[in-house]
C-alpha cells in the first residue's frame, strides 16, 4: 500500500507546476539574480596598497631609518603603500589631482600633508606615529645605556609574535553568503505549500478528493504520512538542486562541514513541511486565506532574518533576541552561518535544538487536528 | 439488510438536518433518496459513511454497526460524490488505478478491474487525458468509476448527474441499472423526480431532515387521491364554466392560471372523455389537451404543500 499511495503522490506533486515553480525554479532564479546583484559587495573589504608620495628633499635623503622603513612598506604583493618619490611641487600636484592620498615632509616631526581624513589617511598616520615612537624609544634607551646598541639593533631585527591567529574553518568574512543563506532557508519554508497541500488532501472537510480517500479501507493517518513521504522526498531534492547550484555554479561556499549542511537543509525542509500542515490544520479558511497566512509569515520571517536587508539580522539579535530564536528562517540562516563560520558546534546545535522544537510543535498540532475521524460537518 | 438506520438525528446548530431519520435499504434494490435541495440527503449519505459526527441514532452496513474505522465494511463500499472527487495531476487511467489501488492489493486484478471500469464509462478514448481536459459529462463519469472500479456490493450515488448534458445522464442512468443487474446494491440520492422514478426500484422522500413517505413509485402515488392529471390550454374560461367544471363526477379540483386549466381527478376511466364533452358542450375554445399520471412531485406537493423543485 505505501508504494501505490506514495508512488501515485510523487505523480500527483510532479505535475503541480505551481507548486514545483515556487518551490525549485522561483529559489533559482532569485538565486541568479542575488549573484548578479552581490558580486562586488566584498571588493571594498580586499585591502588596496595606498598611494602615497614622500618630498625628495636633504630631509629627507638623510633620513635613512625613515627611506628604509618606508621602502619596506612599499615592496612585495602585500605592501602598505605604493610610494612616489618626488618634489613638493608635484606631490601637491598630486594630492589636488586626488592621484595620492598625501604626502610625507620628513621634518622634525615628520608632517603628512592630507586634503580630507579617511580610513588611508589615518594608517598613514599611524604609520608615522609607529615609526616616530620606535625611533623615540630607541633613542631614550641608548642615552641612558649606550652598550646596549647592538643588543637593540639585534632585537629590532628579530620582532617575536607572541600572539598566533588561528582560524578554525579557513572561512573568510563574507557579508554576500548570508544573502544566500537565507535564500536557502526560504526555499526550507516554502515546503510550508507541500505540507498544506497534504491536510487538504486527507481533510475530508476541506475537499472532495479527501472524502473520497477517508472512505476507503486505508487509515487517515497512513495515508497521511505515505503522502507527507512523497513531498519532504520531493522537497529535499529541490533544495538539494538549489544547493548544487549554488555551490557549483554560482560558487558559494558552505565551508567544510557538507554532512551538516545536508542535515540542515533535511530539518529546514521537515520544518517547512510541518509549518504548512500546521496552519492549513489549525486556519479554518480559504485556501487562498492559507497561502496568504503562509507566504505572509514565510518572508516576514526571511526579512527579519536578513535575506533583504542583511543588517536586520543584526537589529533584531540586539533589540528582540527572542524573537530571532522563534523565527525559523533566522535559525536555519544562522545555522548556515555558524557551520561556515565556527570549528564549534554550540551555536549550530541550538539553532537545530531551537528548529527541532518547532517541528514537534507543528507534527503534534497538525496530529491533534487532524486525527479525528468524523467531521462536524462537511 | 444492506443498510439500517434507525433513528439518526444531525444538527447543526439550532437547524435540525436530520429529524430521527430511519430507513432500510434491502439487497439488490435501487434505493432512491429523493428531495429538494437541503432536505438532508447528502448529510444522510454522509453519516451513513461515517464521515460526519451526528447527534444520535444507529447505522448498520452488511449487519455491523458503521465507524470510520470498519475497513472490512468499507472495503465492500462505492461511493460517488455530489462533486468530482479526482487528482487534476493525475490522468483518466491513473486516477481510477489509484482509487481501485486503496481498495485492492493485486496488480494484476487492479488491472482488469480498471480496465473494465474504463470500458463501462466509455472513457476509453480518454485515458490519458487529465481531468481538466474532459467535459463535465466525461468528468462525471471518470468521477463514477474512480468510486465503482473495485466492484463493491453497495454502491452509494450523491447526486451524480449534476449539470451533465442529457446524452451522459441518461449513459449514467443505464449504467447505475447495469450495476444493479451485476449484483450491486443501489443507493441513489437526487433532486430529480424523473431520474429516481426512472431507475429506482424503493423511494424514500425526503424533506427538512425528515422521512415524509417511502415505498415504491406506484405505492407513492397509491398515498394521494389524484388518479389523473388533465391539462388544457384555453384563452378564455368565466369562473362560472370553472364552477361547473368543479362539479362533475371524479373531478378533484380545477385550476384555471396563465391560461392553462389544470384538472385532477380522481382514478376512473372516463376522466378525459368527461372534460372533452364539457369543453365542447360549454364551446370553449382550446389548444393542447393532454392527461398524465401524477408524478413523485405531485405527491411531494401533496404531503408538504410545496413543489420538489422549490
Amino acid at each position: 500500500m505505501f508504494t501505490h499511495i506514495f508512488i501515485n503522490r510523487l505523480k500527483c506533486l510532479l505535475h503541480d507546476r505551481e507548486t514545483i515553480f515556487w518551490t525549485m525554479i522561483f529559489p533559482l532564479i532569485l538565486a541568479v539574480f542575488f549573484n548578479m546583484a552581490l558580486s562586488n559587495v566584498n571588493s571594498w573589504e580586499i585591502f588596496k596598497a595606498i598611494d602615497v608620495a614622500v618630498v625628495d628633499d636633504t630631509n629627507y635623503r638623510n633620513n635613512e631609518y625613515f627611506k628604509a622603513a618606508l621602502n619596506e612598506a612599499s615592496k612585495g604583493a602585500d605592501r602598505l603603500f605604493n610610494l612616489t618619490v618626488t618634489s613638493k611641487d608635484k606631490a601637491d600636484q598630486l594630492l589636488n589631482e586626488n592621484a595620492i592620498v598625501g604626502y610625507i615632509v620628513v621634518e622634525e616631526p615628520i608632517k603628512l600633508v592630507v586634503n580630507k581624513s579617511g580610513i588611508d589617511q589615518s594608517i598613514i598616520k599611524s604609520f608615522i606615529d609607529s615609526y616616530m615612537q620606535t625611533v623615540s624609544s630607541i633613542n631614550s634607551i641608548l642615552l641612558e645605556n649606550p652598550a646596549a646598541q647592538k643588543e637593540l639593533i639585534s632585537s629590532l631585527a628579530d620582532r617575536q609574535q607572541y600572539v598566533k591567529e588561528v582560524s578554525g574553518t579557513n572561512a573568510e568574512p563574507n557579508n554576500v553568503l548570508l544573502y544566500f543563506y537565507t535564500l536557502i532557508a526560504m526555499t526550507c519554508m516554502f515546503g510550508c505549500y507541500f505540507g498544506m497541500r497534504e491536510v487538504t488532501d486527507i481533510q475530508a472537510d476541506i475537499s472532495p478528493v479527501a472524502a473520497r480517500v477517508n472512505i476507503a479501507p486505508v487509515h487517515k493517518l497512513k495515508t497521511f504520512i505515505y503522502n507527507t513521504c512523497a513531498s519532504l522526498l520531493i522537497h529535499l531534492f529541490e533544495i538539494f538542486v538549489l544547493l548544487i547550484f549554488l555551490r557549483f555554479v554560482l560558487n558559494v561556499d558552505f565551508g567544510p562541514k557538507t554532512g551538516y549542511v545536508v542535515l540542515t537543509s533535511v530539518l529546514g525542509s521537515i520544518t517547512g513541511i510541518s509549518f504548512g500542515a500546521f496552519i492549513s490544520a489549525i486556519v479554518k479558511k480559504s485556501e487562498g486565506i492559507k497561502v496568504a497566512i503562509l507566504i505572509g509569515v514565510s518572508m516576514t520571517g526571511c526579512f527579519l532574518a536578513g535575506m533583504m536587508y542583511q543588517n536586520m539580522k543584526y537589529i533584531i539579535a540586539q533589540n528582540v533576541p527572542v524573537l530571532s530564536y522563534l523565527n525559523p528562517v533566522n535559525l536555519l540562516t544562522d545555522a548556515f552561518y555558524s557551520l561556515y563560520c565556527y570549528d564549534t558546534f554550540s551555536r549550530y546545535a541550538l539553532n537545530m535544538g531551537c528548529l527541532c522544537i518547532f517541528i514537534v510543535i507543528f507534527c503534534l498540532g497538525t496530529y491533534l487536528i487532524i486525527r479525528r475521524r468524523k467531521y462536524a460537518s462537511l | 439488510m444492506i443498510i439500517k438506520v434507525k433513528n439518526l438525528v444531525k444538527r447543526y446548530g439550532d437547524l435540525v438536518a436530520l429529524d430521527h431519520l430511519s430507513l432500510s435499504v434491502n439487497e439488490g434494490e435501487v434505493f432512491g433518496l429523493l428531495g429538494p435541495n437541503g432536505s438532508g440527503k447528502t448529510t444522510a449519505i454522509n453519516c451513513i459513511l461515517a464521515l460526519l459526527k451526528y447527534d444520535k441514532g444507529e447505522i448498520e452496513i452488511f449487519g455491523q454497526p458503521m465507524t470510520p474505522d470498519a475497513y472490512d465494511i468499507k472495503r465492500n463500499i462505492g461511493i460517488v460524490m455530489q462533486n468530482v472527487a479526482v487528482y487534476n495531476e493525475l490522468t483518466v487511467y491513473e486516477n481510477i488505478d489509484y482509487f481501485c489501488g486503496l481498495y485492492v492489493k493485486d496488480k494484476k486484478t487492479r488491472k482488469k478491474l480498471v480496465d473494465e471500469a474504463i470500458d463501462f464509462v466509455g472513457l476509453g478514448e480518454f485515458i490519458k487525458f487529465y481531468p481538466k481536459k474532459l467535459s463535465g459529462g466525461l468528468l462525471r463519469r471518470l468521477n463514477i468509476a474512480c468510486g465503482i472500479a473495485h466492484k463493491p456490493k453497495l454502491i452509494i450515488l450523491d447526486e451524480p448527474t449534476v449539470a451533465v448534458d442529457p446524452q451522459s445522464r441518461n449513459r449514467i442512468l443505464e449504467g447505475i441499472l447495469e450495476l444493479n443487474r451485476q449484483g450491486a446494491t443501489v443507493v441513489y440520492t437526487s433532486h430529480y423526480m424523473e431520474e429516481v422514478e426512472q431507475i429506482c426500484s424503493r423511494i424514500m422522500i425526503l424533506d427538512r431532515g425528515k422521512a415524509i413517505a417511502t415505498g415504491t413509485k406506484d405505492e407513492l402515488k397509491a398515498m394521494i387521491g389524484i388518479g389523473e392529471k388533465i391539462t388544457v390550454e384555453t384563452y378564455s374560461l368565466s369562473e362560472e364554466q370553472l364552477s361547473r367544471l368543479r362539479k362533475l363526477p371524479n373531478i378533484v379540483s380545477a385550476v384555471y392560471k396563465n391560461q392553462t386549466l389544470e384538472i385532477k381527478a380522481d382514478k376512473g376511466l372516463h376522466n378525459l372523455e368527461t372534460v372533452l364533452d364539457f369543453i365542447k358542450k360549454e364551446g370553449i375554445q382550446f389548444g393542447k389537451i393532454y392527461s398524465e399520471m401524477p408524478t413523485l412531485n405531485d405527491v411531494f406537493l401533496e404531503i408538504t404543500g410545496k413543489d420538489l423543485r422549490d
